[in-house]
């Protein structure tokens, strides 16, 4: 490829005042390359005011949608606008643009279409307290046993997909538990899903999106919604 | 079935057309969605008018008292209008979401278009 790979950045934000204006600095300080957007899913806060005062490419949905609806958006626009990579990043400073080529470099490379960034696998930096991490193994557990395919982060929201998966992914993205079930359903429609090590932070501000984690009716509502598109989604090899 | 009971059923399929013609012609339910209540109502009169059919359904299922009978259809056919209105909220919360996101990315356009001396 001659011409660079156009990349963009999708941060999803809800009630990130705290934190955008930071998160966005560090993205633009690190990777002046790649564009990015911020997704406001109808935040109360002053997050909308503070993306318009910076000039900030967002988009402002007008109800809420959550993180699968709005993260979706962002998929939709990359595939609109014809970046060759998408790539997902939280608005509350966990994830480290540092860590952005880590994430991008097997994607563009081919080898694989979506590329998480994993904590578990160098296990650097912020860990995620012990019921989440036996919440997550759970999970990990789950999708391996439904089609296969190990992801030991599961619910790491930092990842890159190529044109072809974000093109999928702007048409069928869960809504209710995006993160894990993304993972199944892509593995399942033929796409190669795989990990590389970052280091996370712990989130500066703001309330994470799985806020129910500790209680065991979350790991309920994810492993349902998992074993019903195993039942939904039929296996194809691409 | 008694007389008595008969009179109630007509008398709650007469209250139940009225409630549903009110809504239709106020525009406050579309005739799709009614569909389902009239047809509930229509066959309430034919139970109602002709209890043959509810001894002849009574003596097929197998059921001690013809009452039961309309009971469990009633039963049942709440069942069925549920599961359908939660078909049509999964639906509506789906092309609610595209719209939302449609509407996001033509403001964003909008918006860089109107920036633009």
């Amino acid at each position: 490829m001659n011409t660079p790979a156009k990349i963009l950045v999708i941060i999803p934000c809800y009630n990130e005042e705290a934190t955008i204006v930071d998160t966005v600095e560090r993205l633009r300080a690190t990777c002046p390359e790649v564009d990015f957007l911020v997704i406001n899913d109808c935040s109360t806060d002053r997050s909308a005011e503070l993306l318009e005062r910076h000039h900030y490419p967002h988009l402002d949905l007008p109800v809420n949608l959550g993180i699968g609806g709005g993260v979706q958006c962002g998929y939709r626009y990359a595939r609109a606008n014809g970046y060759d990579v998408a790539v997902q990043m939280d608005g509350d400073g966990q994830h480290d643009p540092a860590y952005l080529s880590a994430v991008v470099e097997p994607v563009l490379a081919g080898r694989y279409d979506m590329c998480i960034g994993s904590r578990f696998i160098t296990r650097q930096g912020f860990q995620t307290s012990f019921m989440r991490r036996v919440g997550i193994r759970f999970l990990s557990w789950l999708i391996h046993l439904l089609c296969g395919h190990r992801v030991q982060d599961v619910t790491s929201g930092f990842r890159a997909t190529n044109a072809r998966l974000t093109a999928y992914f702007a048409d069928h993205y869960a809504s209710d538990y995006p993160e894990p079930e993304a993972i199944l359903s892509a593995t399942l429609a033929g796409f190669r899903v795989g990990e590389a090590p970052v280091i996370m932070q712990e989130r500066q501000g703001g309330v994470s999106s799985i806020r129910s984690f500790k209680s065991a009716y979350y790991m309920i509502k994810v492993s349902l919604s998992l074993i019903i598109d195993r039942l939904a989604i039929r296996k194809t090899k691409r | 079935m008694t007389a008595h009971f008969q009179f109630l059923m007509i008398l709650g399929a007469v209250i139940l057309l009225l409630i549903i013609f009110v809504l239709l012609k106020k525009g406050k339910m579309t005739v799709k969605y009614s569909l389902l209540w009239l047809g509930l109502a229509v066959v309430l009169v034919i139970f109602a008018i002709c209890p043959y059919v509810v001894y002849v359904l009574r003596d097929l299922l197998d059921v001690e008292m013809p009452v039961n009978l309309v009971f469990m259809l009633m039963f049942c056919f709440v069942l069925v209008v549920l599961i359908s209105l939660s078909i049509a909220v999964s639906q509506l919360a789906e092309k609610c979401k595209r719209l939302a996101q449609e509407n996001a990315l033509l403001e964003k356009r909008v918006r860089e278009l109107e920036k633009k001396p």
